[in-house]
């Protein structure tokens, strides 16, 4: 699964993950996640082409989430779609990670 | 679901017990709904349901074990509906009575593991588990009558 980030303005990185978020994409992910996790304190993560999360893809959320937090840092999920979202939702990740669709207001919610 | 004699087997994978083999499974869920005309959200529920239960029985049921394996079956019994039958031979374990940890909360460090099962009562649409004499069929059916999101 393909992983990028985006520095924008305000300290804020943007990680952009592309793909299908199942065993296979979350354990190609995790290192640079926990990386990201222990070195920014705003993150958005960018959920809008991702086209599938399973429970193993929600450890690779849930995780780095923490440990952004436990450092005193913020995290937002940007964009999944309805059927990820809904994964989010059940799982009770999304009281953990707010989730936004405008970018603006996730960039805002970080500030 | 599958016990009343008349489903007829579609379709038929048998995987080893290794993780990585569950590659398998999403390309298997493509062509199966290309050929019965199972819409994305349906496809969603289906890559779903089948990694939690297959992960499970792979790195619990077989405690990570490579030369166990696992059949799963895939039928339509009526009309818009789906099921696949998952059997293996590990210890018995019941996903449709265990019991489920508290869904992740902000104010705890609920653990992540056991978010699937939910996962998997909330994305299917019948679950029926019988124990066999050398372990567990699991059987997972899916609707097409109405959208994945109508069980919200």
């Amino acid at each position: 699964m393909p992983i990028s980030t985006e520095e924008l303005a305000g300290g804020i990185t943007r990680v952009i993950l592309d793909g299908r978020l199942d065993i296979e994409g979350a354990a190609a992910v995790d290192l640079p996640m926990n990386v990201i996790a222990g070195s920014k304190k705003a993150v958005i993560i960018d959920l809008q082409n991702v086209s599938f999360l399973g429970s193993m893809g929600l450890r690779a959320l849930v995780a780095p989430g923490r440990a952004i937090k436990g450092r005193g840092g913020k995290v937002v999920i940007f964009a999944p779609n309805e059927l990820v979202e809904k994964v989010l939702k059940t799982s009770g990740v999304d009281t953990l990670i707010p989730i936004h669709h405008d970018l603006q207001a996730a960039i805002t919610a970080l500030q | 679901m599958t016990s009343n004699g008349k489903d007829t087997v579609a379709e038929c994978l048998n995987l080893p017990s290794r993780l990585p083999d569950l590659a398998r499974v999403p390309e298997w869920i493509e062509r199966l709904a290309a050929q019965y005309s199972i819409p994305a959200s349906t496809q969603f529920a289906m890559n779903l349901c089948l990694e939690e239960v297959l992960s499970n029985i792979i790195r619990h049921g077989y405690s990570s074990k490579p030369d166990q394996s696992i059949t799963i079956h895939f039928s339509s019994p009526r009309e818009n509906f789906f099921v696949f039958t998952v059997e293996d031979h590990a210890p018995a374990f019941n996903p449709v009575v265990s019991a489920v940890p508290p869904v992740l909360s902000a104010i705890n460090e609920n653990p992540i593991g056991g978010q699937g099962i939910r996962l998997l009562r909330q994305f299917a649409d019948a679950l029926e588990y019988q124990p066999t004499s050398t372990g567990n069929r699991l059987s997972i059916g899916f609707s097409t009558a109405h959208s994945i999101s109508a069980k919200e």
